[in-house]
């Protein structure tokens, strides 16, 4: 098997093997107030991720060696993986950032400078298609690099992977016979215990994560600050309330006053019942 | 000699419980047609998608009514209720963000379903009905959406509403139908928001577990596709039942997707602009990220004019989902294998490429209007 093809094999199962449990921690560290990727946060979430990247290491990585290779990787092959592959990431990955920002600045600058001739000596290119043009200009070779140097990584880990294969002992057996043995690393031999301690362990974390979370949004909006308006009642002074009761009395009487001035006898005019009727029925207006 | 009953062998209450009702409606059998699927060539973490979106709807409806709880569907009240949901209501924000950012990780599920199923080539015969449901699905995940995003009643869920509700207007013979029949006015308002709302939590849920239902039926029905590689002796071998394996490795994809969004509600909670006007002011109107590269498509110069636009928002994605609901009749060859069949393969990634760039682009546009 290829060394980049061992890399991957086994550094991609233990990532997703590692990542549910460190996601744990991460959100138990946000619910807290505590940035997971800077200060005390990154380093804490950096620590807690060793033993669980060897472990998640060493289950994945025999996994690949019974089931890919028919071979019985040495006892211990995870904590030693882990070292390699760690020590090797450290100078490999920084360099990888550097390279990949030094291509990325370099193209971009390339790229603005091929555009500004494009649109001094033959066209203006209109914005949306600049931004998606200059985007695929200097993306495209960013990609490649980046592409090319990963590449490069997972050869480094496949090909430290690789001393471990070399003092394997081969597997007889059946297919079936080697799944079986693979099948057995991911199953404890109290099953019981082991689902009461994740139960366990469950509640707990959710009573740390209610009890930790704020009741309100920590994060009010600089520019759109909620600003509580309270309606203000109006207060009622029983006296007022009199006097405008007594001023709406009084008008009242007046328009009384006037209207049997107008019509003493009180008399309806013509289809003055129907016409009262319908004044009747109709919804009262504003 | 001892003549006392053994206790041991005594049902306790639990176990008399579910007797009882497994009596009347055959609770084991259904059990063991549940959990004893065999899943071909063993359990996969590929197989999680599925199962992952249920759990994310499930999640969803909880806190959706939850939401509801204090959530005022009236253009006088919506923007209100949503700040009073974020500043007022005991973890309140934390429901609105997960709801939020839920309603984004459906998107994306469904995205990586969908793409799994093609890649796998478990669309083919006899899996075509499966497939067709699945697309029905999609819609309706891209419906719940847009009908979301309106609710907040701020300018950004106003402005997002005009512009979707713009594109549909462009769809031949029945657009213009169905601007109306969403806006109920000639601007968005009281009615549009009355609509949206009854769509959202009434009309999509009940279509969604419909057609959910079936899309789970019709799964059992034609069976697990299993690998697209290995010899017949590796698939056997490995063959397994759905309950352990799988329903473990389904149980710990769900727990990791749900800290994801419990972690983005942290990192990103849900914030509103200011209330909907219909003056956009210095706010650039802007759909939801999973629509902005077909936004910022529509920016190019091609798809200008009345003419263009139709072409960019209505012909181009409505003959694209035409082609996905053929795509089984089409393709009949039964080769599964996604290296075996590059033209596939190129097109997959072809558009995936074509979504990212363009939703990038659509990103970095912004800092142009700013």
């Amino acid at each position: 098997m290829s060394n980049v093809k061992l890399g991957l094999l086994v550094l991609w199962p233990t990532f997703w093997t590692g990542f549910p449990i460190k996601m744990v921690v991460a959100l138990l560290l946000l619910a807290a107030h505590v940035h997971p990727w800077e200060g005390v946060g990154l380093e804490a979430l950096l620590l807690l991720s060793i033993p669980i990247d060897i472990w998640a290491l060493g289950l994945c990585a025999r996994t690949v060696f019974l089931e890919r290779l028919r071979v019985d990787p040495p006892q211990g092959m995870g904590l030693r993986l882990w070292a390699y592959w760690a020590g090797f990431s450290v100078v490999y990955l920084p360099l990888l950032y550097f390279a990949v920002g030094g291509v990325k600045a370099l193209a971009k600058s390339a790229t603005e400078a091929t555009i500004h001739f494009v649109e001094e000596s033959l066209m203006v290119i209109p914005i949306a298609e600049k931004i998606t043009l200059e985007l695929v200009m200097w993306g495209m070779p960013t990609t490649i690099v980046l592409i090319v140097l990963v590449y490069g990584w997972l050869f480094g880990l496949g090909a430290l992977a690789q001393r471990f294969v070399r003092v394997s002992t081969p597997v007889d057996g059946t297919f079936q016979d080697i799944v079986y043995k693979w099948d057995l690393l991911r199953i404890p031999k109290d099953q019981p215990l082991l689902l009461t301690a994740f139960t366990g362990a469950g509640v707990v974390l959710v009573f740390v994560f209610w009890g930790l979370i704020p009741v309100s949004t920590p994060h009010p909006h600089e520019d759109y600050e909620f600003v509580n308006v309270k309606k203000v009642e109006p207060k009622i002074i029983p006296k007022d309330v009199i006097k405008s009761a007594e001023q709406v009395l009084a008008r009242a009487e007046a328009t009384i006053k006037e209207l049997e001035k107008e019509n003493p006898k009180g008399e309806l005019p013509k289809n003055g019942k129907a016409q009262a009727a319908k004044e009747g029925s109709k919804p009262p207006t504003k | 000699m001892n003549h006392e009953p053994n206790l041991a062998n005594e049902p306790n209450v639990f176990e008399k419980v579910v007797d009882f009702v497994d009596e009347r409606v055959g609770l084991k059998t259904l059990q063991a047609k549940m959990l004893n699927e065999p899943v071909p060539g063993g359990s996969r973490w590929a197989y999680a998608f599925g199962s992952v979106l249920l759990f994310i709807f499930i999640l969803q409806v909880v806190t959706g009514i939850l939401l509801m709880f204090y959530y005022v569907p009236s253009t006088d009240h919506a923007y209100a209720s949503t700040q009073y949901i974020i500043h007022e209501v005991d973890y309140g924000w934390f429901l609105l963000s997960y709801h939020f950012w839920g309603s984004s990780a459906m998107v994306v599920m469904v995205f990586a379903h969908m793409s799994q199923v093609f890649l796998w080539g478990a669309y083919k015969k006899p899996r075509e009905l499966i497939w067709l449901v699945g697309l029905a699905l999609f819609g309706l995940v891209m419906a719940f959406g847009f009908t979301g995003y309106l609710l907040p009643w701020d300018q950004r869920a106003y402005w997002a509403t005009v512009v979707g509700v713009e594109i549909m207007d462009k769809t031949p013979i029945v657009g213009d139908f169905m601007a109306r029949f969403l806006k109920g006015g000639p601007t968005p308002g009281q009615m549009t928001l009355s609509r949206f709302f009854v769509i959202h939590v009434m009309v999509l849920p009940a279509g969604l577990m419909a057609l959910a239902g079936l899309h789970i039926f019709l799964f059992r029905k034609a069976g697990p596709a299993g690998p697209f590689r290995g010899t017949p002796e590796e698939i056997k071998a490995k063959t397994d039942y759905f309950f352990p394996r799988q329903i473990w490795k389904d149980i710990v994809a769900m727990a990791s997707v749900f800290l994801i969004i419990c972690s983005l509600a942290f990192i990103e909670p849900v914030v509103l602009l200011h209330e909907a006007t219909p003056d956009p002011g210095d706010y650039h109107p802007e759909p939801e990220w999973y629509f902005l590269f077909l936004f910022q498509l529509l920016r190019l110069k091609i798809f200008g004019g009345e003419f263009g636009q139709f072409l960019g928002a209505v012909a181009i994605p409505g003959a694209f989902m035409a082609f996905l609901a053929a795509l089984p009749f089409i393709d009949r060859s039964p080769e599964r294998d996604i290296f075996k069949r590059p033209l596939a393969l190129i097109g997959w990634i072809a558009i995936m490429l074509g979504i990212l760039i363009f939703t990038v682009s659509a990103i970095i546009n912004r800092e142009f209007l700013d």
